[in-house]
C-alpha cells in the first residue's frame, strides 16, 4: 500500500513536467536574415527577420547611449519598406503599413510581451536580460499593387544598408504557389519570372 | 561544291574508321544530352507532383527530408504527429483544410497510405490536375482500399479482389486476419500516388487495433470485432495543409514551427523543392561535367584518327596538288571532313537520345517514378549540340594545318 501511495505520488509529481513547455531555441546565424514574401490579388507583404548583428553590428543590451540610438536609428530605416525592397515602378505597389520591432531571443515561447515595439525600446533592458544573448530586427509592411503581375524582380537595397547583412534566405507564395530563393550580397536581386 | 563532294566522298571510302569515330561522338552526345534531359526530367517530375497544397506539416526533421518523406515516399518518417496536435492546428483560422496521412505499411513492395477521403479532393499534382479513377470509386467501407494505376498493373489487380497488407516495409508479418478489398483503381499519374495502396486512416488503426509492442498481441480481435472499437487514429505521419490565402502561409507556418507542445514543422513544398535542388545541383553539374569531358575526348579521337591518317594520305595530297588544288583547298577539305563528322555524329547523337529515352522511360517510371517527358530538344540543348559541331571543326582544323603545310612543302622540296 505505501508503495502504490509512492507511486501515485510520484505520477502526481511527475504531471506537471509531462506537461511543461519544451526548452526550444530558434537557430540564429549572423549574416543570414530571412525574408518571407507573400502575394494574394493585388496585396504583396513581406517580413524580414535579420540578425540583430547584421543590422546594428551587436547583439547585447543597449545600454549606452550609442548602442541606443544606433537600435533607434535602424528601427527607424526598418520602418521604410524602400529600404528593404525595391519593387519595379511598373508594378504600382504603395506601401499600406509597415512596422519594425527589436526582438529578443529567448527560449520562451514567443509572445507579444516579449517583442520591443518601435515606440517603447527604452523598455528594452529587463526583456533583453532573459533572452539567450541573440537578438533579431523584424521588418514587416503591407503593399497595395495596381499591377502585381508586372513584377519580374526585387531589388534589395537592404544590402547596401546594412553592410553585415551576408544572404538572405528568401521564402515566397502567392496563388501561383510557392518557392524559395537565397539571395547574396554580391547579387542583391530577386528574380521572380512570373513566380509570385 | 566540289568540295564538299570530295571530303563526303573521302568519307565514304574510309567508312569503317569514319564510322567508328562518328559512332563515338554521337554516344558521347547522347550521354550528354541524356544527362540534361533527366535532369531536367527529374526536376520536371519533382515539381509536378505536388501543386495547390501550401504547407505540409510533420514532425520536426529537415525541409527536404520531410517532403521526400510524405510527399515522394523517399525515406522514412523521424517521428510521427499526434492527432491532438494536428487537430490543434488544423483548427487554425488560418486553416483552410488539412488532410491527414499515415504511412508505414506495405503491400508487396508499395507503400500503404492511410488518409481521409478529402485526399481525393484536396491532392493536386502537375498544375492542378485532381486524381481520378479508371475503374470503381474512392474507399466506402472500412477495409476497402484505392490502389495506384502502378499497383493495380504490376500486380494484375481487377475491382473487388481481396488484398493483405504487410506490417512495416519488410513483409515479415501480414496483417492477414484483415483483408482489403479494391474498391478502385487510379488513373496514372505520373507521380508516386502510383505506386501507393491508399486506406482510411481507421484502416490502419483497426489493422493494428490487437498490435501491442511491435507484434501481435495474445488476444487478436477479428475484422468484425474491430469495426465496433473506437478507430480515431492516435497519430499520424504528416500532413497537407491548404491556407484560406498566401498572406496566411507564414503565419501559419511560424504558428507550427513554435508550437509549444509538441516540435513540428511546416514546409512550403516549393522552397524544400528549392533546397533541393541547391544539393543535388553540384551532383548534377559534375555529371554535366563529366559527361562534357566523354565529349571532349571523342573530338580528341576524332583528330588523332584525321591525323594517323594524314601520312597514309600523302599520295591523295599529292595528286591533288598536281591537278591544281591549292594548299588552301586541302585545309578547307580537311576540315570540312572534321566538320561533317561532327555534325553527323551530333545528328546520330540526337536519334540515340530519343529511341534511347523512348526504351528506358517505362523502366525509369517504374524503377525510380520519374517520369521523363519525350520533348523537343531545349535551347540550352541545342546549344550543346551546336557546340559539339563547332568544336568538332575547330579541332579538326589542327590536323588540316598540319596538312597545309606538309602540303606546302611537299611541293616545295625534293625528296629522295
Amino acid at each position: 500500500m505505501p508503495l502504490r501511495l509512492l507511486i501515485a505520488g510520484a505520477l502526481i509529481c511527475a504531471a506537471p513536467t509531462a506537461i511543461a513547455q519544451q526548452r526550444q531555441l530558434d537557430a540564429h546565424e549572423h549574416g543570414a536574415g530571412t525574408l518571407d514574401l507573400a502575394r494574394s490579388g493585388n496585396i504583396l507583404e513581406f517580413e524580414l527577420r535579420a540578425p540583430g548583428a547584421d543590422i546594428v553590428g551587436f547583439e547585447h543590451a543597449a545600454t549606452s547611449e550609442e548602442d541606443k540610438m544606433a537600435v533607434a536609428a535602424a528601427i527607424e530605416m526598418l520602418s521604410k519598406p524602400e529600404t528593404i525592397l525595391a519593387l519595379s515602378d511598373a508594378a504600382g505597389c504603395e506601401p499600406q503599413e509597415a512596422t519594425a520591432i527589436l526582438v529578443a531571443m529567448s527560449d520562451e515561447h514567443e509572445d507579444e510581451a516579449g517583442m520591443l515595439e518601435h515606440d517603447e525600446h527604452d523598455e528594452h533592458d529587463d526583456h533583453e536580460e532573459a533572452a539567450a544573448g541573440h537578438t533579431e530586427f523584424h521588418a514587416h509592411a503591407i503593399y497595395t499593387c495596381s499591377n502585381p503581375e508586372a513584377l519580374d524582380r526585387i531589388d534589395l537595397p537592404y544590402f547596401g544598408h546594412f553592410p553585415n547583412a551576408r544572404e538572405l534566405e528568401v521564402q515566397a507564395v502567392s496563388d501561383k504557389g510557392g518557392f524559395g530563393a537565397e539571395v547574396v550580397r554580391d547579387q542583391p536581386v530577386l528574380q521572380l519570372d512570373g513566380k509570385l | 561544291m566540289i568540295l564538299l563532294r570530295l571530303a563526303l566522298r573521302s568519307l565514304i571510302s574510309r567508312r569503317v574508321t569514319v564510322g567508328l569515330t562518328v559512332l563515338a561522338i554521337a554516344l558521347s552526345t547522347a550521354l550528354f544530352l541524356g544527362v540534361e534531359k533527366v535532369r531536367t526530367g527529374a526536376r520536371a517530375s519533382f515539381a509536378d507532383t505536388i501543386s495547390d497544397t501550401d504547407l505540409i506539416l510533420g514532425a520536426r526533421t529537415g525541409g527536404v527530408q520531410l517532403l521526400l518523406y510524405s510527399v515522394f515516399r523517399i525515406g522514412n518518417a523521424t517521428n510521427n504527429v499526434t492527432w491532438e496536435s494536428f487537430e490543434d492546428l488544423a483548427s487554425r483560422p488560418e486553416v483552410d483544410w488539412a488532410v491527414p496521412i499515415s504511412l508505414g505499411d506495405s503491400h508487396r513492395g508499395f507503400r500503404v497510405m492511410g488518409t481521409t477521403t478529402d485526399y481525393f479532393d484536396r491532392y493536386k499534382y502537375r498544375g492542378g490536375r485532381a486524381l481520378s479513377f479508371a475503374e470503381g470509386g474512392r474507399p466506402a467501407d472500412l477495409f476497402d482500399a484505392a490502389v495506384g494505376a502502378d499497383v493495380a498493373r504490376e500486380l494484375g489487380y481487377r475491382l473487388g479482389q481481396e488484398i493483405v497488407v504487410a506490417h512495416g516495409l519488410a513483409s515479415f508479418t501480414d496483417h492477414d486476419d484483415k483483408p482489403f478489398r479494391v474498391s478502385g483503381i487510379l488513373e496514372k499519374t505520373g507521380t508516386p500516388v502510383d505506386r501507393t495502396v491508399i486506406v482510411s486512416l481507421e484502416a490502419i488503426e483497426a489493422i493494428h487495433a490487437d498490435w501491442q509492442g511491435g507484434g501481435r498481441s495474445g488476444t487478436p480481435i477479428s475484422a468484425a470485432q474491430v469495426r465496433e472499437l473506437d478507430l480515431s487514429p492516435r497519430a499520424i505521419t504528416a500532413a497537407m495543409i491548404g491556407t484560406s490565402s498566401p498572406l496566411q502561409v507564414f503565419k501559419l507556418q511560424r504558428a507550427i514551427n513554435e508550437y509549444p507542445e509538441e516540435p513540428l514543422m511546416a514546409v512550403i513544398p516549393g522552397v524544400a523543392l528549392q533546397e533541393l535542388w541547391e544539393i543535388v545541383g553540384v551532383a548534377e553539374t559534375a555529371l554535366l561535367g563529366v559527361s562534357a569531358m566523354v565529349v571532349a575526348t571523342a573530338l580528341l579521337g576524332m583528330t588523332a584518327m584525321i591525323f594517323s591518317g594524314l601520312n597514309e594520305r600523302r599520295r591523295e595530297m599529292a595528286i591533288f596538288r598536281a591537278v591544281g588544288a591549292r594548299p588552301r583547298t586541302i585545309l578547307g577539305m580537311l576540315t570540312l571532313e572534321a566538320a561533317l563528322m561532327a555534325t553527323a555524329g551530333a545528328a546520330l547523337g540526337v536519334i540515340l537520345l530519343y529511341t534511347g529515352l523512348w526504351i528506358a522511360r517505362p523502366h525509369v517510371d517504374a524503377a525510380f517514378g520519374l517520369y521523363l517527358p519525350i520533348a523537343p530538344l531545349t535551347g540550352r540543348e541545342t546549344a550543346g549540340l551546336i557546340a559539339v559541331v563547332i568544336g568538332g571543326t575547330l579541332v579538326g582544323t589542327i590536323p588540316a594545318i598540319r596538312a597545309y603545310r606538309i602540303s606546302l612543302a611537299d611541293g616545295m622540296t625534293v625528296r629522295s
